[in-house]
């Protein structure tokens, strides 16, 4: 039976073309993945279905009518029930009063009748196997029993649709072991489970059929799973066009390692960093959600202490405690992966963001500068990497998504630094752009910048850098030459990081 | 092992008015052995009018600090209630029951009235009850012309001077009764656990199907109420329709509940804790006017108090989050 | 295959949309209060006996003057998204220190009024030291500032004015320059004139920008967020200290009632000024000329109301509505801009 249809949904946002005719079906009693890279699609295509965005055209139906719902609230009472990739638990509460928060009284000066709440919520509890008091403070629960909570505030709502995003990301194997048991049940008394995950193994574990999404169309449409292996899914996930790689491994090089890092230890918890990057290398650093790849580029740019080991800068041991000092002294600068909150200040002009990191250097002794003067500095970067916008003096936050990323990249460019560490370059931007950030890329790195690419993204891992280093629980696990060859750098670094998980 | 030892030290450090309350106890039994006149039956009875008056104020701003807000008009919403109250008493000759009733109306109105432009707009309370502030005082100065209302009936004034029994002024049952009253909207009552549950995640809030706008609604509401409460305690206590009543409650309504460990971004509060602060408060104030120092020194001591306590409850904070951390990890 | 993406034209729709300078013009705050000014002008001068009157035109100009310094002082700190209680606070003391100075130590006026003004930066940059070290939201912290400044000076003058200035503060208070324009609204203009080339040409100003809208990416692209924040409190309580200065000229002495009970009858015309003129409260934008035209609406009102013998105490809500109004009516433009892909 059809508990969720999603049918020819397409949606776009300003400069973005976020779904094009998307259609998902699920069934009452299976588990059913929704797959896709970064900026794929998917948390649109879960706005929509909860009601915080609106589709531009297409419907979405529940068993059989079609549903419009204006908030999450209404898809809740609707009996579409959703856990978010945030924790969604007020932490100073207990774990009943969470799971039935909204269901405290009839009135607001009601009584709280705690002793039937906690009897109450302890049915569910029960349900899914999950050992604790009711009347236990949330803060005080490990992660995976938060993920659970949730799950019973969801299903409290009598939902017969559960979606879950990407409920494994912060779990240990055991217990997302402890989870996929739950979910099995759940699935067995005809609740229809929408999954959202990155770990592919998972996938083929738990789900039963797989919707994948593909730069915001279908590339498949609720496909049975037994049919299709594992490289099926990666291929329609990535699309064969993309995964075959035009560029021939570059030579190795030996010069002064730019960046080293011996033994590093940082605030953030990382430990034994080993790591060097030369002029002209590009240096990859994969693991996945949660392996502290982001988190050891901060560390570097001074943003949590260093705790252990030594920081050479062409040789030099240096102390990096300011980002400030990191660019100014050091020449490193820092695209971030949160392009919008981290990257850029969208609500001032493309020229305010180029010039941003060169205000100091160009400003005369009285610290005044003209826009005149950054402009002829910054245009040349922007003309150079052919940023698309009306003027210089365009708000930021009106360029399309690949533009916005350009101009991210550009302020380093016109800084001139030495090491750029690039993390997560093309999430939420279109193909073409991607390929031309990786061609440029290339182009920084034959013109001697060193680099160091941080990505999720297996393909653009194995198309763009030289060696890749892997990341996990905040160590890295080793190294993997790059000769881009998919199968066999893929296959290692996997490798890499599962012999944790099996350990 | 760590994680037992350091979960008795995190409850410890866990309970809001332990801290205040040992800093009160001491402050009570330093200053009385310095000066025994302190314990003296009148000096209680003054005492305790001020903490009964100004626990119903910090109430007031509590509820608004457990949705993570601020309240600027308290002290407005006090004082127009306050000439309200003693201006209808005296110009229309109104009975004292309807006048309360009336008075406690325009209370509830104005809380309300903010709430809702608040709620609608999503426009930071700050500016609104800044307006608000700025309204309520000038119809208050309109109407009364900065001159007090003297006509408050002897009911009214022997309510603000009695004593239940020895030293206990009259005017604490209105604070018992609202201090319990909150306590148990905080701790039992659906709007109180929405309100906290909108200071610590208003999108967890949210998304759990918590109304945001009738809770905001809801708490400027009773922060009106209180704050009209506290307005007519200080018609009684001061015996007349004073203007001015309200102009100096602002440092003290965040003073105290920062003191007893409200976290001002919402979500923590202690009814107990506040009180505390309050008596704290009250026992400086009391403390330097006893030993002659000059009582505007209270002003740059209430400032130092808020500072003090914000950086006791941020190291708290800090600590619980490390304790949590190093559980987690174990 | 290299620049393959280059010449890709942006999608239809997604262009960002066009809108001249005179569109931009148009939907500016400043341009609408611009307007709004010249009508009230009008409908007073028209309509009231003695508004336009070269005494009336005096005072008004006088009061602008200070209205404008009072609401440039809590616009520099708005630009981080946060506030500062203490701006009247801060004013009083530096007028009361400005007074100490010349009346008790016997130093010149022209010596006393840099070491005021300096001194209302220093307590501005306890603020900002405070803020950026506790990490506590600056409402709190200027709060207790508020408390404990206010306190400071009322205990070390004993609450009493500084009468015995010299001649010239006076003066030049009541100094008509220009057949009746008060010096102290040219020196608002002037200091005007000077912010604007601060916040557009300086470093310190466009990191002020760039950490008020944005603090992560700020700090991300190698401005150090804290130093710019404590500059920023530094910088309110420099104009705060101008503020309280132009009072006491005002006066000719000064007295620690100046701006009410801990300085708090500043803070209303300090919001309402910025406010009107369209800086944003939650940061990153601001706008010197809207917070000149807002205090200069404010003061048209309040004597046009005052000529209409609404009483003095009436325009206290008044004005109090007209915040109201203010803020509503910017979020209605913002929403409208956001509508149209304009912000």
């Amino acid at each position: 039976m059809t508990a969720l249809q999603v049918s020819h949904v397409s949606k776009s946002f300003p400069g973005v073309r976020a779904l094009h005719d998307v259609s998902m079906t699920m069934t009452a009693g299976s588990v059913h993945a929704l797959l896709g890279e970064n900026g794929a699609g998917k948390s649109t295509l879960i706005k929509i279905v909860t009601g915080i965005c609106k589709p531009d055209s297409g419907t979405v139906s529940m068993n059989g009518a079609t549903v419009r719902f204006a908030n999450p609230r209404q898809a809740a009472a609707g009996g579409l029930g959703v856990v978010h990739q945030e924790r969604n638990l007020v932490t100073r509460f207990s774990v009943g009063e969470n799971i039935l928060l909204d269901r405290l009284g009839n009135r607001a000066l009601s009584l709280v009748d705690y002793t039937s709440l906690h009897r109450e919520a302890e049915k569910w509890l029960k349900l899914l196997d999950l050992d604790v008091d009711p009347r236990t403070i949330v803060s005080r629960l490990s992660v995976a029993q938060m993920q659970l909570v949730e799950i019973g505030k969801a299903l409290s709502l009598q939902s017969r649709v559960l979606l879950l995003d990407e409920p494994t990301a912060s779990l240990t194997p055991n217990e997302s072991k402890v989870l996929f048991r739950v979910l099995r049940r759940l699935r067995d008394d005809g609740v229809a489970i929408g999954f959202v995950s990155h770990k592919l193994e998972e996938v083929f574990d738990i789900c039963d059929r797989v919707t994948v999404l593909r730069d915001g169309r279908n590339a498949c449409d609720s496909a049975g799973l037994s049919q299709l292996d594992r490289n099926d899914v990666v291929q329609m996930m990535i699309g064969r066009a993309e995964r075959i790689t035009t560029r021939a491994p570059r030579p190795g090089t030996d010069a002064a390692p730019y960046l080293e890092l011996r033994g590093y230890g940082s605030g953030a918890g990382h430990r034994d960093i080993n790591l060097t990057v030369r002029p002209g290398e590009i240096v990859g650093l994969y693991g996945l959600v949660g392996a502290g790849r982001s988190e050891l580029a901060r560390a570097i740019l001074g943003l949590s202490k260093q705790v252990a080991g030594e920081v050479r800068v062409l040789g030099r041991a240096v102390h990096i405690s300011s980002v400030a000092q990191a660019l100014h002294h050091h020449g490193i600068g820092y695209v971030s992966e949160d392009r919008k909150a981290e990257g850029l200040i969208l609500m001032h002009s493309v020229l305010a963001n180029g010039g941003i990191t060169i205000w100091r250097k160009l400003a005369n002794a009285l610290g005044l500068l003209r826009d005149t003067t950054i402009a002829a500095r910054v245009g040349p970067v922007l003309t150079r990497l052919e940023v698309k916008t009306p003027s210089v003096h365009q708000i930021t936050g009106n360029l399309s998504g690949g533009n916005q990323q350009k101009v991210s990249v550009a302020k380093w460019l016109a800084a001139g630094v030495r090491l750029l560490i690039i993390d997560e370059p093309s999430v939420g931007i279109d193909i073409k752009t991607k390929a031309y950030l990786h061609d440029l890329i290339h182009e920084l790195a034959e013109q001697g910048t060193a680099i160091l690419l941080i990505t999720s993204d297996m393909p653009e891992m194995i198309d763009v850098a030289d060696r890749i280093l892997v990341m996990d629980g905040y160590r890295i696990k080793g190294e993997v030459g790059n000769d881009r060859s998919y199968d066999p750098v893929s296959r290692a670094i996997m490798g890499l990081i599962h012999d944790r998980a099996a350990a | 092992m760590a994680a037992t030892r350091d979960s008795a030290l995190t409850r410890a450090f866990d309970n809001d008015w332990i801290g205040p309350g040992l800093v009160s106890l001491i402050a009570v039994v330093a200053i009385s052995l310095a000066q025994p006149a302190f314990l003296s039956s009148f000096n209680i009875f003054v005492l305790m009018s001020a903490i009964s008056v100004n626990m119903v104020i910090a109430l007031g701003q509590l509820v608004i600090i457990g949705l993570g807000q601020m309240n600027l008009a308290l002290g407005s919403i006090g004082g127009l209630v306050a000439i309200s109250f003693a201006g209808v008493i005296e110009r229309y000759g109104v009975p004292v029951p309807l006048a309360l009733a009336f008075a406690l109306g325009i209370g509830i109105a104005a809380g309300m009235s903010g709430g809702y432009i608040i709620a609608r707009t999503m426009i930071s309370a700050f500016i609104i009850t800044l307006a608000g502030l700025q309204i309520f005082k000038g119809i208050n100065l309109g109407i009364t012309e900065a001159q007090p209302f003297y006509g408050v009936p002897e009911a009214v004034k022997a309510f603000g001077q009695a004593s239940v029994i020895g030293p206990l002024p009259w005017l604490m049952v209105p604070m018992m009764v609202c201090s319990v009253a909150m306590w148990y909207l905080f701790n039992r009552m659906r709007i109180g656990r929405h309100i906290l549950a909108m200071g610590s995640n208003p999108q967890a809030a949210e998304l759990s199907g918590i109304d945001p706008k009738a809770t905001i609604i809801w708490a400027h509401g009773i922060s009106g109420l209180l704050a009209a409460i506290a307005g007519l305690m200080l018609v009684a206590r001061l015996q007349i329709g004073q203007p001015t009543i309200g102009d100096d409650w602002l440092i003290s309504s965040f003073a105290a509940p920062v003191i007893g460990g409200a976290v001002l971004t919402g979500g923590r509060v202690s009814v107990a804790g506040t009180f505390f602060g309050v008596v704290i408060i009250a026992i400086i104030t009391q403390g330097l006017v006893m030993f002659n120092i000059d009582p505007f020194v209270v002003q740059i001591v209430l400032g130092a108090l808020i500072l003090w306590a914000v950086a006791v409850n941020r190291l708290r904070e800090v600590r619980i989050a490390r304790v949590q951390a190093r559980g987690a990890g174990a | 295959m290299a620049h393959a993406g280059a010449d890709r034209p942006i999608p239809p729709g997604s262009a960002p949309r066009r809108m001249s300078s005179g569109m931009r013009l148009l939907l500016g705050n400043e341009f609408g209060l611009a307007v709004l000014i010249l009508l009230t002008v009008a409908i007073f001068a028209l309509t009231l006996d003695g508004f336009t009157s070269p005494f009336s035109i005096y005072t008004i100009g006088r009061q602008i003057g200070i209205d404008t310094m009072i609401g440039l002082a809590m616009m520099a700190v708005i630009v981080t998204g946060g506030l500062d209680l203490s701006v009247g606070a801060i004013g009083v003391c530096s007028a009361m220190f400005f007074g100490w100075l010349m009346q008790v130590m016997g130093v010149p006026v022209l010596v006393a009024v840099p070491l005021a003004v300096l001194f209302g930066a220093g307590l501005g940059f306890v603020n900002g030291f405070t803020v950026v070290m506790s990490g506590v939201h600056s409402f709190i912290i200027t709060l207790a500032s508020m408390s404990i400044f206010f306190g400071v000076m009322i205990f070390l003058t004993r609450a009493a004015a500084f009468n015995g200035l010299p001649p010239q503060v006076q003066a030049f208070g009541k100094m008509r320059v220009l057949q009746g324009i008060s010096p102290l609204l040219l020196i608002a203009v002037a200091v005007c004139a000077a912010l604007v080339v601060f916040y557009r040409y300086s470093t310190l100003g466009r990191q002020m920008l760039a950490a008020g809208a944005n603090a992560r990416a700020a700090e991300l692209s190698g401005i150090r967020t804290g130093r710019v924040i404590v500059a920023c409190h530094m910088l309110t309580g420099l104009l705060a200290a101008i503020a309280g200065l132009m009072v006491t000229a005002r006066t000719g002495a000064a007295v620690p009632s100046m701006a009410g009970q801990l300085g708090q009858d500043w803070l209303l015309p300090a919001f309402l000024a910025p406010v009107l003129g369209g800086t944003l409260l939650s940061g990153g934008r601001v706008s010197v000329i809207g917070t000149l035209l807002g205090a200069t609406f404010i003061n048209i009102m309040t004597s046009g109301l005052l000529l209409m013998r609404v009483g003095e105490f009436w325009i206290l809500a008044f004005l109090g509505v007209m915040l109201l109004i203010a803020v509503l009516a910017d979020r209605t433009r913002q929403i409208f801009l956001t509508s149209r892909g304009m912000i």
